[in-house]
């Protein structure tokens, strides 16, 4: 059994690499962590808005260095012209007045406080900080997270199963039928290969965007959590991949995931919408389990009971409908 | 080797295949199993190599139910050639076979490059992806995937589709060496050629049913007119007489100057496939 494993593993890991699947997930994870390092970072500690402060008499003592003073209104007006999300500040005639483009009723009043806030003193009594993460190791765990969860749905989902349409349009599917080996192995196999490559590519994501210090802290629990997810992925990859005749029938499917499996979860998950049944969505679970890795909550024992029963009834069903497939017309 | 019985099959409800075969395979035989599309060849085939489940009746391999007999062992004393050169189009010939070998017991195994030269692969094609391979040459290669086991029961179905001739010709040669190994070939074809030319016995199948089984020589005796047609050269003119074989046996009974040529009006297989089951095997 044992030998018949390994060739099968081997013989996966070529129709991978031959495949670029690799080649692939490393592109990802260097695109991944450019986005992260260069472009998610630095946007995250930028202020939120701009502000444009016109105070041609000087009345204005107690400003903050993020605020730009433009000479006269027209000039300020000219910046809000190319900066729409950026708030003036007209002190010319005494009292301090807003100005801004109109968006949202609710932003428009947090922009209009932010803007006026950086005419105020510091706050003297600083607020309580609940956590030790600072903003940027919290910024960084949250987008590690997000991309990590996207790329084993997402990506690892497809993967798994174009190589089983690959091997279905060869037809050697059916040639393992009549070889002397475990039918569930050759099932195994993939799963064997996609987990351990999604485990090594969730360890350097982690290592390469929370930090090595941090990220080493929470790489067994995230290492888990990737397991759990990985493991569902693949097994509905295969699903589909055996029940649906043909690729063109599996990126429909895809569509659906995408559209109404993981936007719902993302949603829910890092906005303010609030969807009453997204506690019924399975995957919005494993992406909080995921989350609470990475910022180190424990997980209950009841999610690992329940998405241990997931990820048996999908292996089941999979081996259902493989030997089902092998037993088709040649 | 093989014995069935009363095996019958049904896909669902009103799709009843197989309708009650009985046939027996002895050690060492080249079996034909020959029918029309959708007569019910693959199936039986499919639940002959352990692939389907669920038949009705008793099919036994090797002495053993195949129901009971799933196990790895029942896998590597068969070997399969599909109809169609299933191979992994990514690897080359070495590669998939070596890969197919590998299942198997290291003492049972067969040499891949000996295999690979006896199929007559050019050697410049070796350690290419299948994917640039031609159709002919995929088949060779998919019949030194069924041999590379050294099976004792070799599945064959339509071997020789998609050769060309002097292919066929070589895979008619390594089928019947293997059956002087003493290995049992069970032939699923609707080549009549290849059938005459290998089986020892024949079985007609004809909508799920049995017509005929019996040597492809006696299917042949059992079903002709037993009469010849002579052309001959009489006097400067070509003449052609009609004759009951047996009146051959005092001589030609008519004057002539020279032979042309004597046809014997023995039917071919597929006449009498058509004689038993009304349908043709295309």
């Amino acid at each position: 059994m044992g030998k018949g494993f390994c060739a099968l593993f081997k013989k996966d890991c070529r129709m991978l690499l031959s495949g670029k699947f690799f080649l692939m997930a490393t592109g990802f994870l260097v695109l991944y962590t450019a986005y992260v390092n260069l472009g998610y970072i630095r946007f995250m500690q930028m202020p939120p808005y701009t502000v444009y402060l016109y105070d041609p008499a000087g009345t204005q003592t107690e400003k903050s260095p993020l605020l730009q003073t433009v000479p006269s209104l027209e000039a300020m007006d000219a910046a809000l012209l190319s900066d729409a999300n950026g708030v003036g500040l007209d002190a010319s005639d005494g009292d301090v007045r807003a100005v801004l483009y109109r968006g949202a009723e609710h932003v428009d009043r947090h922009r209009a406080d932010y803007a006026l806030s950086l005419l105020q003193p510091p706050v003297t009594a600083a607020p309580e900080v609940l956590g030790t993460n600072t903003p940027e190791q919290k910024a960084r765990r949250e987008i590690t997270c997000e991309l990590l969860f996207f790329e084993l749905s997402a990506v690892g989902f497809l993967g798994i199963a174009a190589v089983l349409f690959k091997e279905k349009s060869m037809g050697v599917i059916r040639v393992h039928a009549v070889l002397p080996l475990r039918k569930s192995l050759f099932l195994l196999s993939k799963l064997a290969v996609f987990l351990l490559s999604d485990l090594a590519f969730a360890s350097l994501l982690t290592l390469l965007n929370v930090g090595l210090a941090g990220g080493a802290a929470v790489l067994p629990a995230v290492l888990l959590q990737t397991a759990v997810l990985s493991l569902a992925m693949s097994l509905t990859g295969l699903l589909c991949a055996l029940l649906l005749k043909d690729f063109r029938q599996f990126t429909l499917a895809y569509l659906l995931l995408a559209i109404f499996a993981a936007t719902p979860v993302f949603l829910s998950a890092n906005t303010s919408i609030k969807l009453d049944w997204i506690g019924c969505h399975p995957l919005y679970h494993v992406y909080m389990g995921l989350k609470n890795a990475y910022f180190g909550t424990a997980v209950s024992p009841i999610y690992y009971a329940g998405t241990g029963g997931v990820i048996a009834l999908l292996f089941l069903a999979v081996r259902l409908a493989f030997r089902r497939e092998i037993g088709k017309e040649g | 080797m093989i014995a069935v019985k009363d095996l019958t099959f049904s896909y669902g409800k009103d799709k009843q295949a197989l309708h009650g075969l009985h046939f027996t395979v002895e050690d060492g035989e080249i079996f034909g199993f020959l029918g029309p599309n959708g007569s019910g060849k693959s199936t039986t085939q499919k639940i002959l190599t352990g692939i389907l489940r669920g038949y009705g009746g008793t099919v036994s391999l090797f002495g053993q139910d195949v129901s009971a007999a799933r196990g790895q062992e029942f896998f590597q004393k068969t070997g399969v050639l599909f109809e169609f050169p299933y191979l992994y189009a990514n690897l080359s010939a070495v590669d998939n076979l070596n890969y197919f070998a590998s299942f198997y017991p290291k003492e049972q195994r067969r040499d891949v490059g000996e295999l690979l030269d006896m199929l007559e692969l050019k050697p410049g094609f070796l350690k290419k992806p299948v994917s640039t391979y031609s159709k002919g040459m995929r088949q060779r290669v998919s019949m030194a995937r069924a041999l590379v086991s050294n099976p004792r029961l070799l599945f064959l179905d339509e071997p020789t589709s998609g050769l060309d001739p002097s292919g066929a010709v070589l895979f008619r040669k390594i089928i019947a060496q293997e059956r002087k190994k003493g290995t049992t070939v069970f032939i699923t074809t609707h080549n009549m050629m290849d059938a005459d030319l290998l089986c020892d016995r024949v079985a007609f199948i004809s909508n799920g049913n049995l017509a005929a089984l019996d040597t492809p020589r006696r299917l042949k005796e059992k079903n002709s007119s037993h009469r010849v047609v002579i052309d001959y050269l009489y006097q400067g003119q070509r003449k052609t007489k009609t004759l009951e074989a047996r009146s051959l046996e005092a001589g030609l009974p008519f004057a002539h100057d020279e032979i042309i040529s004597i046809h014997s009006q023995e039917p071919t297989l597929e006449d009498i496939f058509i004689q038993y089951t009304g349908r043709g095997l295309s």
